[in-house]
């Protein structure tokens, strides 16, 4: 009798590997939610600030706007490792369920021919379960790799709002300041990204 | 591996007894399990846990057809009891589970559905295989809150759960109780801590000595038959139980 494809082991894998990733989401969670606050104050300074910091202002509204999309598809990442989570521990049940079934298929002779149907029904309900869970990781990679995207550009806005900050006349120290949080910031996302990623795609079937 | 022992047959009837795996991990308490058959239709008592599944199975499958297995009864909520219930429905998602009603909201942590479950009321009931009728016996707070035993009056086979088990020591792995007073030592311990309260123990010893047994059928170690039975109920009803002490 061939064995499943996916071996409890790797299954109890994968459920660490989801809990990782879902504390990690929680870590750029709550560091968007800065960006969002610091976002807001730097509108408020660049009004201060009138006409010398309306490129400023500008920017600080987009980085704003970023830290809401952010937010966003940081909810939807997080809905999408729930559902893999669920996924993974209804496969974990049905792989140990298997692994047992097989034992009886090897050690018990006598009851060999009455769990052949059954053997062949759980494979099936296995293979649909595997295949489910190929597609939830291939849409959390392509999630990812759109999240990485915004992460860029907000890079980009935070060195403009530093180009942008020189020409804040009087408010060019306290813009030039919020700017470098910015930045500073954008940094701690990218580097919890990468390694949001690095556990996403670590090989499970190793 | 386990093995199948036929305890009683008359016609269509039958009491199989699954016992013994001494290749069994060791850290899991042995169980007993036995299966009553009446023609094609059979009922399993307390199946045993998700480890011995395999064994239990196997043995079975060695004497009945274990397709013919329409339903489970659980003594009790325990793991050793019936933790392997969701094995038992993969095999047969019909087969119904008569547990008391007091755990018909817990045993399903272990699996099924709410069509599996048959719930029984404290006073018991009748429990069908085939064309007959055994009865599920109260046996409440020994040592589970929600507990039956279940008799068939046909057979005279009364099964006890954890009432009468013996956690015997290795190389003692017969079938029947042999010698009373050698095999009660290793029941006392077990009863003196398992068992909590004195009522419902004396309205137990009660209610099954007006009932006609030739076997008393426990979930753990060797069956008592014969005069066993009675010296059995009379050494449980004068047995100090419930009484642990911390020092
Ligand atoms: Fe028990
Ligand atoms: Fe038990």
């Amino acid at each position: 009798m061939a064995r499943s494809g996916i071996t409890q082991d790797e299954a109890a894998g994968q459920l660490r590997r989801l809990v990782q990733i879902n504390e990690q989401i929680k870590a750029v969670v709550s560091t968007a939610f800065k960006i969002n606050l610091m976002a807001l104050n730097a509108i408020f300074l660049s009004k201060r600030a009138g006409q010398a910091a309306l490129g400023f202002g500008v920017l600080s509204n987009e980085l704003r706007q970023f830290a809401v999309e952010l937010t966003e598809k940081m909810a939807e990442l997080r809905s999408l490792v729930a559902g893999s989570l669920r996924g993974v521990t209804d496969l974990l049940k049905h792989a140990r369920n298997r692994a047992i079934m097989e034992r009886v298929d090897s050690e018990a002779a006598a009851a060999r021919a009455s769990i052949q149907a059954l053997l062949v029904r759980q494979r099936v309900t296995l293979d649909r379960q595997e295949s489910e869970m190929d597609v939830l990781h291939r849409r959390l990679g392509l999630l990812l790799d759109e999240i990485g995207q915004l992460v860029e550009l907000g890079g980009v806005l935070a060195r403009s709002a530093k180009i942008e900050a020189a020409y804040g006349g009087s408010f060019a120290a306290a813009l030039m300041q919020v700017s470098t949080d910015f930045d500073q910031i954008i940094g701690v996302i990218r580097s919890s990204l990468d390694a949001l990623e690095k556990s996403e795609s670590q090989e499970v079937y190793a | 591996m386990k093995v199948a022992k036929t305890i009683y047959q008359q016609g269509a009837r039958r009491w199989i007894a699954i016992v013994r795996d001494p290749e069994r991990p060791n850290y899991l308490i042995d169980t007993n399990e036995y299966v009553v058959v009446d023609g094609g239709h059979a009922l399993l008592c307390d199946p045993g846990g998700l480890e011995v599944f395999p064994a239990v199975f196997g043995a079975i499958s060695s004497e009945v057809d274990p397709s013919r297995i329409e339903a489970i009864f659980s003594s009790h909520q325990d793991p050793d009891v019936i933790s392997s219930l969701a094995l038992w429905l993969e095999f047969n998602p019909r087969m119904k589970c008569y547990v008391s009603w007091l755990w018909g909201g817990f045993i399903p942590h272990f699996g099924g559905t709410a069509s599996t479950f048959v719930t029984m009321p404290d006073g018991g009931m009748e429990v069908p295989v085939g064309g007959s009728r055994l009865i599920a016996v109260p046996a409440h707070y020994l040592h589970s809150s929600g507990n039956f035993h279940l008799y068939d009056a046909n057979a005279k086979i009364l099964f006890s759960g954890d009432v009468g088990a013996a956690l015997l020591p290795p190389g003692t792995d017969g079938l029947f109780v042999e010698n009373f007073d050698q095999h009660i030592k290793f029941a006392e311990a077990f009863h003196r801590r398992w068992m909590g309260s004195e009522k419902a123990k004396r309205d137990w010893c009660e209610r099954v000595s007006k009932l006609e047994i030739d076997m008393l059928c426990p979930q753990h170690g060797a069956i008592y038959r014969g005069e066993d039975v009675a010296r059995f109920i009379n050494w449980f009803d004068e047995l100090e139980i419930g009484c642990l002490k911390i020092d």
